[in-house]
């Protein structure tokens, strides 16, 4: 609930992030063992598990830079005023779209031939099912989507971006205003493009199985993540002192509940993905839960399943539990390390002969080193603007943020 | 036993229980916050405030504690999971087993919408319950303090059997935050 108050604020400027040594030894040392492991991989004539390895650190990342982008046009088009606070976090994480978008063209020409069978001549040919399906999957048309996905996507967090970095120059409320209608399309297009980006890069793993509610799944983990890396920021900057008055346990308790919300939204939507599938048992759907439901994959499964939903729904089931930013902590990082896990699950039962569970440093240190460059773009972002979007309007509502229940 | 007796009995069940206790009135949300802050410093805790509209700051005022309730829903709600569990697998397992699409008696993908509509059922109802008896709702026969008390102003409801009670220091507590009345009354 917000409290409507009629004389405006005169808020200061917190200022940006000076990025610490510390951090930048952080991202440096991230991206250096990512490209070191993924060049390994390379040179030891595994190309199919490097570019496994890379689709999942692309896939993380680029979802927690949409999260962003999501979470800010839904912020603008509910004029929402609590999160006024913290939307400069969801902008920051667009910043990474420019690099995804190099990354993501790296995988187009070097990597989807050692991804996706349906790119192979021979394949499709000797294939009725991926002839019927190569209207859609086909070379030209996966670049024209992916290479267009990314244009827009870059295209509205420009916009949306660069109004609000505006309104920290200016004041200017109708910024706002403007970037409400920004917000609708841009959040149309977000789930049309997110969903058949999924499709693309993840559902086509496997070019013979289908599932319809596929985007929301990857759209629950999408959410759950970006909170989650969202909390991080938060203890970081608080750590260090940046957001006195801006952030407070109220905040904190507004996110835990979105947290909560999207724990059990990602659970009701991998359950309902699921049954389905297991109640009809058709062969060309049961093909993807067949291999993740023995030996070793059963026991991933079992471990998504306990580990993203059941020990973070009862975690963040207290009310105080969502407002201890150390409590939220740990289970954000326990949320992204399954974020992980469940991309791993989606795609490597792809890798290798027999749907043999194959693990290594290699996944580790790929992923790691995408995390690197994340929050390399993140911090760069913080590093040149206000950490907090201080002159927005509706900013009084977010300083005296109260939530009673 | 006749109609009239149990509409009397149901409308005695209804009818609130009321207290006697001194009761200060404000046109200012604000000065009455600062007074139920001064009433709880004097010693009063079992205080009330009636408002016409629900306000943030009057909970940590009047140093309302949190509820029960959440307990209840828990409890309600695991106790509606287990008999979820318990009832599909008695119905579908043990007293009519029936083979549907090849599946095994004890399904628990096919059960558990079964279960968590059983969990969800069982939570909410006992939280509306639970708030209703907290609340002693329904009542057919609330004492009205003042009627402009659903419209613009605000009161400080002290009982009688309150920890602090003491009328004359709380009139002046309360005409010193700029109460614009101050009674004794029924509430």
């Amino acid at each position: 609930m917000g409290h409507s108050h009629d004389t405006p604020v005169d808020v200061k400027d917190p200022g940006t992030l000076q990025v610490s040594s510390k951090l930048k030894t952080l991202y440096s040392v991230l991206m250096a063992i990512g490209v070191l492991a993924f060049v390994v991989t390379l040179a030891s004539g595994n190309a199919e598990r490097a570019w496994h390895a890379y689709l999942i650190g692309l896939f993380y990342t680029v979802s927690l830079a949409l999260g962003g982008l999501f979470l800010t046009s839904i912020h603008h088009l509910t004029r929402a005023g609590w999160s006024v606070n913290v939307r400069r976090f969801f902008e920051a994480f667009t910043s990474y779209l420019p690099w995804a978008a190099g990354m993501a063209i790296i995988l187009l020409i070097f990597g989807a031939g050692h991804l996706y069978e349906w790119l192979h001549k021979e394949a499709v040919e000797s294939d009725p099912l991926l002839q019927h399906k190569a209207s859609y999957l086909n070379q030209t048309f996966f670049w024209i989507r992916t290479i267009g996905f990314f244009g827009l996507w870059i295209y509205f967090s420009r916009v949306l971006v660069n109004g609000s970095l505006k309104q920290d120059q200016t004041g200017d409320a109708s910024i706002s205003e403007r970037l409400g209608k920004v917000a609708i399309p841009c959040i149309l297009i977000f789930a049309l493009s997110y969903s058949f980006f999924s499709v693309d890069t993840l559902m086509s793993l496997e070019p013979h199985w289908f599932s319809t509610i596929f985007g929301v799944y990857t759209f629950a983990g999408l959410f759950q993540s970006t909170i989650a890396f969202t909390i991080l920021v938060i203890a970081y900057l608080t750590a260090k002192g940046r957001l006195n008055g801006f952030v407070n346990e109220n905040h904190l308790h507004d996110l835990g509940k979105f947290l909560f919300a999207f724990t059990v939204f990602w659970a009701y939507i991998a359950f309902s993905q699921y049954m389905l599938i297991w109640y009809a048992n058709l062969p060309e759907e049961t093909i993807f839960f067949e291999p993740r439901s023995h030996g070793t994959w059963g026991y991933v499964s079992v471990a998504l399943i306990l580990f993203k939903f059941i020990v973070p729904f009862l975690a963040l089931l207290p009310q105080w539990a969502k407002r201890s930013l150390n409590h939220l902590v740990a289970v954000s990082f326990l949320i992204l390390i399954m974020q992980f896990v469940d991309l791993y699950w989606l795609v490597y039962p792809n890798v290798g002969k027999e749907h043999n569970l194959v693990f290594g440093i290699t996944e580790v240190f790929v992923f790691l080193g995408f995390m690197g460059l994340f929050i390399f773009a993140v911090s760069r972002f913080l590093s040149k603007h206000s950490i907090v979007a201080y002159r927005d309007p509706r900013i009084a509502e977010s300083m005296h943020h109260h939530v009673v229940y | 036993m006749s109609l009239d007796n149990i509409v009397s009995k149901i409308e005695g069940i209804l009818r609130s229980k009321t207290k006697q206790g001194f009761v200060g009135i404000w046109e200012d949300e604000h000065k009455m916050i600062a007074a139920a802050h001064e009433a709880r410093k004097a010693g009063c805790t079992k205080f009330d405030a009636i408002t016409p509209f629900p306000m943030h700051a009057v909970d940590e005022a009047i140093g309302l504690k949190r509820s029960y309730i959440p307990w209840v829903t828990f409890i309600f709600g695991t106790a509606g999971c287990l008999f979820g569990i318990w009832f599909t697998w008695w119905t579908s397992a043990v007293d009519w087993p029936i083979i549907i699409g090849g599946k095994p008696m004890m399904s628990f993908p096919a059960f558990i919408p079964v279960i968590f509509e059983c969990t969800i059922l069982l939570a909410a109802l006992s939280s509306v319950g639970a708030l209703l008896f907290i609340c002693g709702l329904p009542k057919v026969d609330p004492p009205v303090i003042d009627p402009d008390l659903t419209s613009h102003k605000f009161a400080i409801f002290v009982p009688e059997d309150d920890t602090f009670y003491d009328t004359q220091k709380l009139e002046k507590i309360f005409k010193d935050h700029g109460a614009t009345d101050t009674r004794k009354t029924e509430f």
